[in-house]
């Protein structure tokens, strides 16, 4: 055997296991690109409409901006689901999406985490102290949605100058989420629905809502998709059988249910 | 034996249908570059150098997002590809091959470069004396004798796109079954609550695989230096 027939070898072992890996899955495949704070409810809509329908429903998840971004550059997605109202308009702006299909599906709050068995806070003013020389996780506030809700709440109570240099921002907001479960951070501003899915974290206080955006998560067809297989998802998110499960997971629907 | 669940399976092939194809693609141009760089002068060689290895300094997520500005939807090479071959690349499978076989190219480059520098040039003059064309000498001299290089380039270009993990995400995102391969399988699990586990599970997959890769390279390695020995 020569080397080049041993390299021809390795080759073609390599492309029989590629045979193999693109054999599976066909169909179609509806692509849901959603908010991170989502994930765990759009996955269990995803999962429970796979079981009636011949259809593939992929979650794709990341912070709105980063998966807005991703539309905007021409990725496979269907529908997107933002966790904020701005990048929802970013995309509108650019013609990515069907406008007519936009419409607000949830609501949500936030509110301030620390690892498990964390003392509860009698104010928010006292964050700084709690913080003691450890860190508050937040979204990045300059494009992640649960960070500039949070980042907005803290300067409208003036503590924002104060707890800034002591920030540590995350990707996304599960991202700050992990970040407190794992002890890193000493406290953390997440939504509510983050809160309650992790083991490893508590709800130390409630934010006020009155110095931020409401939090209203827009949902929309993405422009060029609009076809029945999409819209019957798209239907099936805004469904009372899904209706359920964004209940389960602490998500307070549009219309207040 | 452990069972592997079908997300795991999903990125494991994933990973090594990327990894695969990075490779295959990947190795004929490094070994053309490498040739004219062992082989050739020209005014602006060092530039070309340079070029070549721009990866492996870059940030990845610089390679990646320049890869979405050149081959994404609006990108002049993604437009094109699109207007004349309906082809897209971005947020593809394929996307990220590419996004891998551009990390490993000056690993494959250099690889290559070694070994064919290490060539006897008096070999090839000889078979030219002796009748044989360029591309005949190419064939039967060079290529074979750097049959080594060639496997090391394809074990480096194999292992390196297995890791790619910066433009990958940048450059096709990460979308489940699609384009999520083990290192940003794992990543999705630790920002999971309760995801630990998993991701130790990934990481002890990739593990398992690196040392699979490397342990079949070590063998091929030692058959090719007796061939090319004996």
């Amino acid at each position: 055997m020569t080397p080049w027939c041993a390299l021809a070898r390795v080759a073609a072992g390599l492309a029989g296991l590629c045979l193999l890996a693109s054999a599976a899955g066909a169909g179609t495949s509806i692509h849901i690109f959603a908010a991170a704070s989502t994930t765990d409810a759009v996955r269990a809509i995803a999962a429970r409409y796979e079981r009636g329908h011949d259809t593939r429903v992929r979650v794709v998840v990341a912070a709105s901006s980063t998966i807005a971004k991703q539309i905007a550059a021409g990725a496979p997605a269907d529908i997107y689901l933002s966790a904020n109202v701005a990048w929802m308009d970013w995309l509108e702006d650019r013609g990515e999406i069907v406008p007519a299909s936009r419409t607000v599906l949830l609501r949500n709050r936030l509110v301030v985490v620390a690892p498990e068995g964390g003392r509860e806070l009698d104010a928010l003013a006292e964050l700084p102290a709690y913080l003691g020389d450890r860190r508050l996780a937040m979204g990045d506030p300059a494009h992640v949605p649960a960070g500039i809700y949070a980042r907005d709440a803290l300067r409208g109570l003036d503590l924002w100058s104060a707890l800034k240099p002591r920030t540590a921002f995350a990707s996304d907001v599960r991202a700050a989420l992990e970040l407190v479960a794992q002890r890193e951070a000493a406290a953390g501003m997440v939504y509510a629905t983050d809160a309650r899915i992790s083991d490893g974290v508590g709800v130390v206080a409630e934010v006020p809502q009155r110095h931020h955006a409401p939090i209203r998560y827009p949902v929309a067809i993405v422009d060029g998709r609009d076809r029945p297989a999409v819209r019957r998802v798209f239907r099936y998110l805004r469904g009372s059988e899904a209706a359920e499960i964004w209940r389960e997971h602490g998500f307070v629907r549009a219309d207040g249910t | 034996m452990v069972e592997l669940s079908p997300i795991e399976v999903e990125a494991l092939t994933l990973s090594l249908r990327v990894a695969t194809w990075a490779v295959v693609g990947g190795l004929p141009l490094a070994m053309a570059v490498a040739w004219i760089l062992a082989r050739r002068d020209f005014p602006g060689k060092t530039l070309v150098d340079g070029l070549v290895h721009l990866p492996l300094v870059l940030p990845p997520v610089v390679v990646g997002y320049t890869l979405l500005v050149l081959f994404g939807r609006d990108g002049p090479i993604g437009a094109w590809l699109d207007a004349t071959l309906g082809v897209t690349i971005a947020f593809t499978w394929q996307g990220a091959a590419l996004a891998s076989a551009v990390m490993a190219f000056p690993l494959m480059v250099r690889a290559i470069r070694l070994s064919l520098e290490a060539v006897d040039p008096r070999l090839e003059s000889a078979a030219r004396t002796l009748g044989a064309g360029r591309a005949d000498v190419f064939a039967t001299i060079t290529l074979p004798l750097t049959g080594p290089g060639l496997l090391t380039a394809a074990i480096l270009g194999f292992a390196r796109s297995l890791g790619e993990f910066g433009a990958t995400i940048t450059f096709v995102a990460n979308i489940p079954g699609e384009t999520r391969t083990l290192p940003l399988a794992i990543y999705s699990l630790i920002q999971t609550p309760d995801g630990e586990r998993g991701a130790l599970r990934l990481a002890v997959i990739a593990v398992l695989l690196a040392l699979l890769a490397l342990a079949g390279s070590e063998i091929l390695a030692r058959r090719l230096r007796r061939r090319v020995a004996g």
